[in-house]
């Protein structure tokens, strides 16, 4: 059972969840209520059911768990296309993030069925039955499955991730070789969709002070493009105990990466650098 | 009225900003592991081959230079890395002001009894 | 900003108790309960060391309790959580030179750890009981 990339999904579970009791350890306005069911118009032959994470933040009640039954027939073949059928046809107060329908925006990042990935590009017939769709985990909810990113955008603003230049500007563009942008590849991709931050534990227990794994990958892609010229001052603001030591390589963020990429890498790549100047 | 701080979201990402140093505790936590392989290696197997043999026989053996020197390093490196460790653990777990009483008690009990493993071995070695 | 509607706290979505349990979270999470119990083998370990000092008396004291049911039980519980966190961390060194970081090689190496750490577990206590002969 070797997982060769990340869409690719592990079919055998010995344990769906951590042995941890529903609403664990959660604050009184964060527990989660049964909700109820909004049945398929009828007629409708091929039937899924899906399990909804609701929040309305107007309502004074907590967040429940709906379950939607959904005409396969009658919806497009992905995730996100049954939110879209379930907005237009059951329940149009469901609210979720939406844009480019094809995985290259961020938007429709959520938790389908315990992992964090894209609803435009999760095939429903991978998921379980139910399949049930939580909003990014450990994120704090402005609405159903749309959560407030304004903390981790913070964090990546901190990172400051735009090309520091000295030298003034020259009379064309800054110069850089082939062999010196390929070391982008891989980094430069990233769509902030926050998959790997949402998934990381270490930012689920430290997440004010512990940059996580989508601003520390950002921070490596200015680390190591040719063209910055701030490369100290990047790892002065990097090393400390909680932006960047908090990472314990659990790699659930590469595990997770709807593109394909690897944040823990770049970030062992920082550690080396920091290393690296000081011996 | 409700809301907690009116600090910027940058300001609170920020923090206190950074302590620019931290990869000492990562260095150490790495070097105190792979110093401490050969020894915990050498331990196993040493334990292996006295699997029931009596006091005399086990104390001479302790009594070797050789061995005395590498139980030492064992417990030097492993109490180093187990605080290390358990600082780690800590730091991620324990938010309260209960954490700085904790790493202390927690750094000082790890040399105390290393200090106690280590002068055991050495009263056997050097005594007789 | 009083009014009609009442400023309470955004809940916030659930993390562990819905996240799914991958190989790489709970090899993690594995080598770091290995680590503490490893840590209490250790302050374990001294004891015994003060009792191998103490005489030859309190020297079989010690190896009686060790000889004991409960004994045995967690001398191969601690023998296999040294062994977990040994090849976990070994895991965790080559990470730290950039190696072995593509996901086909997370898991590879990720079943190598359970694989090896039962073995080494089986193979320390065939060979102490062939000793102990």
């Amino acid at each position: 059972m070797i997982i060769q990339s990340s869409n690719q999904l592990s079919r055998f579970a010995l344990i769906k969840r951590f042995p941890v009791p529903k609403n664990f350890g959660v604050s009184p306005e964060s527990r989660i209520e049964r909700g109820q069911v909004w049945s398929a118009p009828a007629g409708a032959r091929h039937v899924k059911r899906f399990e909804i994470y609701r929040y309305n933040p107007e309502s004074g009640s907590n967040p429940r768990l709906d379950t939607y039954e959904v005409d396969l027939d009658d919806c497009g073949p992905m995730v996100l296309d049954a939110l879209i059928w379930i907005k237009n046809k059951v329940d149009s107060t469901l609210t979720f993030r939406r844009s480019c329908r094809e995985g290259v925006c961020g938007c429709c990042a959520m938790n389908i069925d315990g992992t964090n990935w894209l609803a435009c590009i999760r095939f429903i017939s991978e998921t379980e039955n139910p399949a049930v769709i939580y909003p990014l985990a450990n994120m704090r909810i402005i609405k159903d499955l749309v959560p407030d990113l304004t903390h981790v955008f913070a964090q990546y603003a901190m990172i400051e991730p735009w090309l520091h230049s000295k030298t003034p500007e020259p009379a064309k563009e800054r110069l850089q070789s082939a062999e010196e942008r390929r070391q982008l590849d891989g980094y430069y991709e990233c769509i902030l969709c926050f998959c790997c931050t949402s998934g990381c534990p270490s930012h689920w227990w430290n997440g004010d002070r512990f940059l996580g794994p989508a601003a520390l990958l950002q921070a490596w892609r200015w680390l190591t493009d040719s063209r910055d010229e701030a490369t100290g001052e990047r790892l002065n603001q990097l090393e400390d105990p909680f932006r960047l030591y908090r990472c314990h390589t659990i790699l659930n963020c590469t595990r997770t990466c709807p593109k394909g990429l690897n944040p823990g890498k770049a970030i062992a790549e920082i550690k080396k650098r920091v290393m690296a100047r000081r011996s | 009225m409700a809301r907690k701080s009116m600090r910027s979201p940058l300001a609170q990402a920020s923090g206190l900003g950074s302590a620019k140093e931290g990869v000492e505790h990562w260095w150490r936590e790495r070097l105190t592991a792979v110093a401490l392989i050969p020894p915990a290696l050498w331990f196993i197997a040493s334990m292996i081959a006295h699997a029931g043999s009596d006091y005399v026989v086990f104390i001479a053996w302790l009594r070797m230079p050789s061995s005395t020197l590498m139980m030492v390093l064992l417990l030097v490196a492993l109490f180093y890395h187990m605080a290390l460790g358990l600082q780690v653990i800590i730091e991620d777990y324990v938010h309260s002001s209960v954490k700085l009483l904790a790493l202390i008690i927690m750094r000082l009990s790890c040399f105390t009894v290393a200090a106690a493993g280590v002068l055991a071995i050495l009263r056997v070695a050097l005594s007789g | 900003m009083c009014g009609s509607t009442v400023e309470r706290e955004r809940p916030k979505s659930p993390n562990i108790q819905i996240y799914r349990p991958q190989l790489t979270s709970v090899l993690s999470i594995a080598n770091r309960i290995s680590g503490v119990i490893t840590s209490f083998v250790a302050v374990g370990l001294v004891l015994w060391l003060l009792a191998v000092a103490a005489g030859p008396q309190t020297y079989a004291a010690a190896q009686g309790v060790l000889a004991s049911p409960l004994g045995q039980i967690g001398l191969v519980i601690a023998i296999f959580a040294f062994f977990l966190h040994l090849c976990g961390g070994i895991r965790h060194l080559a990470w730290d030179a950039v190696y072995g970081f593509d996901l086909a090689a997370i898991y590879a190496s990720g079943w190598a750890v359970v694989a090896g750490s039962i073995a080494l577990t089986v193979a320390t206590w065939i060979a102490a009981l062939f000793m102990a002969r």
